[in-house]
């Protein structure tokens, strides 16, 4: 009976053991299932440490992020508990993408300031090259302008020139005039030989008086376009045409010396005028003196001869 | 009678200081202290948030940040410690995911400010050199 009673005592306790066991493993097989939403967090988390650009960025918030998904992860029986576990897993990893966002904006800054540098010395090439292209065009402007300043300087210079070269000619010319001591006159230069050339009555030249011949042989030199017309006039004592041979004599004799010191007898002409076109009164000494004399015409030209 | 009485009174004593001591150790398991380190570190995270502008860059962050904390309060008061402490905790996650997320706000803006300058530096050059397209 003792046996008995003990028996009927162990029994009913053995039953509520199994009974808790039983309870205790259908816990178990319940209990593994992960507390809502810690799965979506494990998914985010993922996510966020599969994305080459943010995984290695802010790697002390995604490792406190793992943390909290894992404790999240874990079965827990306080519903309460379990999702405040859940609730800070899902923040932990939003704040840890942020971060790692942040960190990924501000290393990006260095690609887009070397962009921006990049782009700066582009700019800076092409307004430098614009400068240049600008420098050469004005460059060639300038040359062109210089060319030409340089060909109206030329030209002004050849005109100066010319222009100095016909004052000089002229210059050259008057003096030359001055030297033969001639005299302009609507027929040309006339040139007066007094009668110092010649002797008395006779046609050849005097010796050693014939300076103002060889100032016209160099001027006639000087000038080859030149062509002289000369004119021999006698006094009045004497017959007409005694004068009139003598003078033609005389005006001979010059154009014989011209010849004579290489002046082409093609410019020369000759003629007598006789006692015709006195320069002065034949009353007196003086005045005939004046009248027996040889005009030397200078031509303005050739030209102007024919 | 004396006696008796004196008897009577010591027992109530006794059985007002055992019955405090249950009630203290009743207190003692169902209220725990106040959470006021996760309190005071919710209230820093806010804080923080704020200083970051978090109230231009994620005011809903904030929002949610500053309702978990008078939340948490509400519970202190009302003795649920526990409850009290997670959401201080849910407090301050949710204040620091608006700073970073303030952070993040602020770095696009001025990467984007950087971009756009970089934009207009482009066309300011095509347009300076005079070969757009």
């Amino acid at each position: 009976m003792n046996t008995t009673r003990y028996g009927d005592v162990i029994a009913p306790k053995m039953l509520i053991g199994v009974a808790v066991a039983s309870i205790l493993l259908a816990a178990c097989t319940t209990a593994p299932v992960k507390p809502d939403g810690a799965a979506e967090a494990r998914v985010k988390l993922t996510q966020l440490q599969s994305d080459p650009n943010l995984a290695s960025r802010a790697a002390t918030a995604i490792k406190d992020a793992d943390a909290a998904v894992r404790a999240a992860e874990q079965p827990e029986a306080d519903k309460e508990l379990a999702a405040n576990r859940v609730y800070l897993a899902d923040r932990k990893v939003d704040t840890a993408r942020a971060l790692a966002e942040t960190r990924f904006a501000e290393d990006q800054r260095a690609v887009i300031t070397a962009q921006r540098d990049s782009a700066r010395l582009d700019a800076r090439t092409r307004e430098a090259d614009a400068a240049k292209g600008q420098v050469a065009t004005a460059q060639a402007e300038g040359a062109e302008q210089k060319m030409a300043a340089d060909q109206a300087r030329g030209e002004a210079n050849t005109a100066q020139l010319a222009a100095a070269s016909s004052q000089q000619q002229a210059a050259e010319l008057q003096r030359q005039v001055d030297v033969l001591q001639a005299k302009p006159t609507d027929r040309g230069l006339v040139l007066t030989l007094g009668d110092v050339l010649f002797t008395t009555g006779r046609a050849d030249l005097k010796p050693g008086a014939t300076d103002n011949l060889n100032k016209l042989v160099a001027f006639l030199d000087k000038y080859p376009d030149r062509s002289v017309t000369i004119q021999g006039f006698t006094d009045s004592v004497g017959s007409e045409d005694y004068n009139q041979g003598l003078s033609e004599r005389r005006a001979d004799s010059v154009k014989s010396y011209l010849a004579g010191h290489g002046i082409s007898s093609m410019r020369l002409s000759a003629s007598g005028k006789g006692r015709s076109d006195p320069v002065a009164d034949n009353g007196s000494a003086t005045g005939r003196q004046q009248n027996r004399r040889v005009e030397v015409i200078i031509g303005n030209s050739t030209a102007a001869l024919r | 009678m004396n006696a008796t009485s004196k008897a009577h009174r010591g027992s109530r004593v006794q059985m007002t200081l055992g019955f405090t001591g249950v009630l203290l150790l009743a207190a003692c398991a169902s209220a725990p202290p106040a959470p006021t380190a996760n309190l005071q570190a919710a209230q820093q995270a806010i804080a923080a948030a704020e200083r970051g502008e978090a109230a231009r860059y994620a005011p809903g962050e904030l929002s949610e940040s500053h309702t978990k904390l008078a939340s948490a309060e509400t519970a202190v008061s009302e003795k649920k410690m526990i409850v009290a402490e997670h959401l201080a905790d849910q407090s301050r996650a949710e204040a620091e995911l608006a700073s970073a997320r303030t952070s993040a706000a602020k770095a696009n803006a001025v990467n984007d400010e950087m971009k756009r300058t970089n934009g207009t530096l482009v066309d300011e050059m095509k347009r300076g050199s005079g070969d757009k397209p």
